[in-house]
């Protein structure tokens, strides 16, 4: 066990950040279980502990007897310099033990900009970093999360990683290490591997070797052992109803991220925004029961002491027994002084009606999201919106007492020109004309916020050229010079995160010794602004002999063979491929869910069905 | 409405934690326990609870005071036990007991706070060289302490809310000192500031990084008795 001297904690910003002894956390005698596993996100604490997937993992993990499950987190910068300084392993928050101490380490991957946490934090645990280096006395590395969709440029770092959904798999793997373990680790690390790899959804990087055609593109990721599955398909949980939930998730004394009860109605989204890989990788739509949801909820209140309650699910609005349940939720909670929120809002005026429910006094700001500036646009990327459906909901917002607003766009999309640029900052303006309309006075606050896009793997803009760097900061700067008026504030990103994004999101194996040589020159927290080292990143482009553009910039060809083609989640690049060019002919294609099955190749090829609860109830 | 006032502590287990956060995780517990907390009307409805005094982050306590309002008077043993089912490990009700509604607040009756700070002995330094020090603190007419906030310098003297001298003790290869400060309606000043005068102004040989502070208790004091705001 670990105990960090005062004098080290008096130093570090936050240092409530390492200690431990939450609310709901739950401390195993590690010697008393058969399996230990460290559940890691490669950030911050307070960004870590915002994780529902790993809150799910830490209670069905720690309901077993023979396993247990600890979190660790990212030091701060100033907490890594102390522990460097002094020789502190990185180690769990519940036991206190190293982190090279347990059976398992398992990385949530959540964004690209953390792959270089993920080495500053084995090489913190005194774990090798490449898979190929660890004997068997390391724990088994293991990565999951929405980047695991595409492994391929942390493949060397990792043995191996869980696609799709967890809940399932983590016990088979758990069962899987702790046979081998009890059998004396006979065969070594290469057996439970194999193991391993006849598990569904499991990848084992180690067991492919890919080779590439001569224009670099990836030809091939061939097995090259019996265990190993030639297309690893996503896992997927076949009815919410059925699983656990974190009812009981740790409580922080900390004001963290998302620092409320998350209740996930659903999972699965079925609109088909172009450019959203959640959209995808998480079909199809399933459902949770309304009164298993009510009932989760009152465990949550009960066992948490929070009190707000965030309705958490890729478009909670499209929960199709939603207005009952949110009614009922604010009638049963609101004694004890839990209030009920929304996070994402659909443009129309159904749900500003909803957020009026919701939150019935405070008129803090209502975020929307069109996404682009121009109806062409919108329909390129399938945003199934128009300007008129956001007028009205705004004017409902306006007309309930909101006087701010933010919206949400994206800039650097296919096909966009700077009339589409333009568009952006003439909606700003209508909306802020709109007050005037609706109120008879000047007086709202339009902010705009614009990221950069970048195309994701499994997305019908899987195929596009991102925008460069340059070009994305002509067209930050186009849209800054048309937003002259006070009552509108701007928001963008840094294009040079955006280009690594870009990088990592669609790139190959090759890009492991980028990382590497990136994080041996200082890089880490590259999603933190004041860490971001862009020549860092450059020069290790530099020296491992690749250009970022080859991964980010390229348009790719209809037939090339893409980094992460041995793995699926069950959507046919044909759909995909069809999208894209119905996207390029701005054609859009409606949700599957109300209206016909497009075909995506999810629910036969995954044997999972859409769960609609609504539906069901109907008929 | 009924005011239920407990001596609550802060331990070992959460004693990096601020007092806002402190304040936080006693009203989640509030409410995992069930027990009738009155809220402030209103969207963001807020919990009744109001603090003696606050308790720095780094800080623990055996003696902290803290009313809370309910909407009915249910049993004060009871409540305290439901509380204590519900509180993390190192936040701990150690007595209650309901109070007049019009009562003061707990925040304009408490004016005394008694310190116990732990530090160890600086290489080299021995025990006659701490009495020392503070020998020259105590025949110090007022020690100036500059309290920096990102927005201002503020220029304290402590030696006006210190009600008597400062004891040391030895303690092994460390020093126990106790100390007295008085809280006043325009405030008062931290062990913790009053730990940093010495060292930096009459060089108390004392490694302050690693000096542990605990607020031994909280008092309603006049000229001759202390005593506690517990009914
Ligand atoms: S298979 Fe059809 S119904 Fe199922 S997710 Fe795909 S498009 Fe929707």
């Amino acid at each position: 066990m670990i105990t960090l001297d005062p004098a080290i904690l008096s130093r570090v910003a936050k240092p409530g950040r390492y200690t431990g002894n939450e609310w709901n956390s739950i401390i195993k005698d590690p010697s008393q279980v058969g399996i230990t596993v460290a559940l890691a996100l490669p950030d911050v604490y307070e960004v870590g502990m915002s994780n529902l997937g790993l809150k799910i993992l830490y209670q069905i993990i720690n309901n077993r007897p023979d396993a247990a499950a600890e979190r660790v987190y990212a030091p701060w910068v100033d907490m890594e310099a102390e522990m460097r300084r002094y020789h502190i392993p990185l180690f769990t928050l519940e036991s206190k033990r190293p982190v090279q101490h347990c059976d398992i380490i398992g990385f949530s991957l959540q964004y690209e900009l953390s792959y270089s946490n993920v080495l500053n934090m084995l090489d913190l645990s005194g774990i090798p970093l490449l898979a190929a280096d660890r004997e068997d006395k390391f724990p088994l590395v293991i990565g999951g999360g929405p980047c695991a969709f595409n492994p391929e440029p942390v493949a060397a770092f990792f043995d191996c990683f869980v696609i799709g959904e967890g809940e399932e798999v983590m016990e088979e793997v758990i069962e899987t290490a702790a046979d081998w373990k009890k059998a004396g680790k006979a065969g070594g690390r290469t057996a439970l591997l194999k193991q391993l790899a006849g598990l569904k959804g499991i990848y084992v990087p180690s067991l492919y070797s890919v080779s590439y055609a001569a224009d670099g593109t990836a030809a091939k990721a061939a097995v090259n052992c019996p265990e190993a599955k030639p297309v690893i398909a996503k896992r997927v949980i076949r009815d919410l109803n059925q699983v656990e939930f974190a009812t009981r998730p740790v409580v922080p004394y900390l004001d963290i991220v998302h620092d409320r009860i998350m209740l996930e109605l659903f999972r699965g989204c079925t609109r088909g925004c172009r450019f959203c890989q959640a959209g995808v990788i998480y079909r199809p739509v399933r459902e949770r029961r309304p009164e298993i949801l009510l009932q989760l909820a009152q465990e949550l209140v009960d066992s948490t002491g929070y009190n707000e309650m965030s309705l958490t699910s890729l478009s909670s609005a499209d929960y199709s027994c939603l207005h009952q349940l949110v009614q009922a939720l604010i009638e049963r909670f609101k004694e004890q002084g839990v209030s009920v929120s929304l996070p994402s809002l659909r443009i129309d005026s159904f749900s500003v009606q909803l957020a009026q429910e919701v939150q019935q006094v405070r008129k803090s700001g209502l975020t929307f999201a069109p996404e682009a500036g121009t109806q062409r646009l919108r329909d390129v990327i399938n945003k199934g919106v128009t300007e008129e459906n956001l007028m009205t909901a705004v004017g409902a917002a306006f007309g309930a007492g909101w006087s701010a607003v933010k919206l949400y766009f994206m800039i650097g999309l296919p096909t966009e020109t700077d009339e589409d640029i333009e568009g952006i900052a003439a909606l700003a303006y209508r909306v802020l004309d709109l007050y005037k309309t609706v109120k008879g006075r000047r007086g709202a606050k339009v902010t705009v916020s614009v990221s950069s896009f970048v195309p994701k793997p499994h997305t019908p803009f899987q195929w596009f050229g991102q925008n460069s760097p340059a070009e994305l900061e002509r067209k930050q700067q186009l849209l800054k010079s048309r937003l002259r008026d006070r009552n509108i504030s701007f928001n963008w990103h840094d294009t040079r995160t955006s280009l690594l994004e870009g990088v990592f999101a669609r790139g190959d194996r090759s890009l492991s010794q980028v990382i590497l040589a990136a994080w041996q020159h200082g890089a880490k927290f590259d999603g933190w602004s004041e860490h971001f080292k862009s020549d860092v990143w450059l020069e290790a482009f530099r020296s491992a002999g690749l250009d970022p553009y080859f991964y980010a910039g390229r348009e790719r060809k209809p037939d090339e063979i893409f980094p992460w083609e041995h793995i699926t989640c069950g959507v046919d690049k044909t759909y995909l491929q069809e999208e894209y060019q119905r996207a390029l002919a701005g054609a859009a294609t409606g949700d599957c869910r109300r209206d016909d099955c497009r075909g995506c190749g999810v629910c036969p090829g995954l044997g999972v069905e859409v769960l609609d609860w609504g539906e069901q109830a109907n008929g | 409405m009924a005011k239920l006032r407990v001596k609550i502590t802060k331990g070992e287990e959460v004693r990096y934690i601020s007092h806002l956060d402190y304040a936080g995780a006693i009203e989640r517990a509030i409410r995992r326990a069930n027990l009738p907390a009155a809220y402030s009307a209103g969207f963001n409805p807020h919990m009744k609870l109001s603090f003696a005094s606050a308790l720095g982050l780094g800080v623990t306590s055996e003696g902290e005071y803290m009313d809370v309002e309910f909407t009915a008077a249910v049993d004060p043993v009871m409540a305290r036990n439901k509380l204590n089912d519900s509180l993390p490990p190192g936040i701990f009700v150690k007595q209650s007991g309901y109070v007049d509604d019009r009562s003061p607040a707990l925040m304009a009756v408490v004016n005394l706070a008694e310190y116990r700070i732990l530090a160890p002995l600086a290489a080299g330094t021995e025990f006659c060289d701490v009495q020392a020090s503070l020998r020259r603190f105590h025949s110090a007419d007022e020690v100036n302490y500059i309290r920096e906030s990102p927005k201002k310098k503020r220029e304290i003297d402590l030696k006006q809310f210190l009600v008597q001298d400062i004891a040391a003790a030895a303690a092994g290869e460390a020093v126990r000192l106790s100390m007295a400060i008085k809280i006043t309606p325009t405030g008062s000043v931290k062990a913790g500031e009053v730990l940093a005068a010495l060292v930096a102004q009459f060089d108390l040989p004392v490694v302050q990084d690693s000096a542990l502070i605990h607020r031994v208790g909280l008092y309603i004091a006049n000229e001759t008795v202390r005593s506690l705001p517990l009914p």
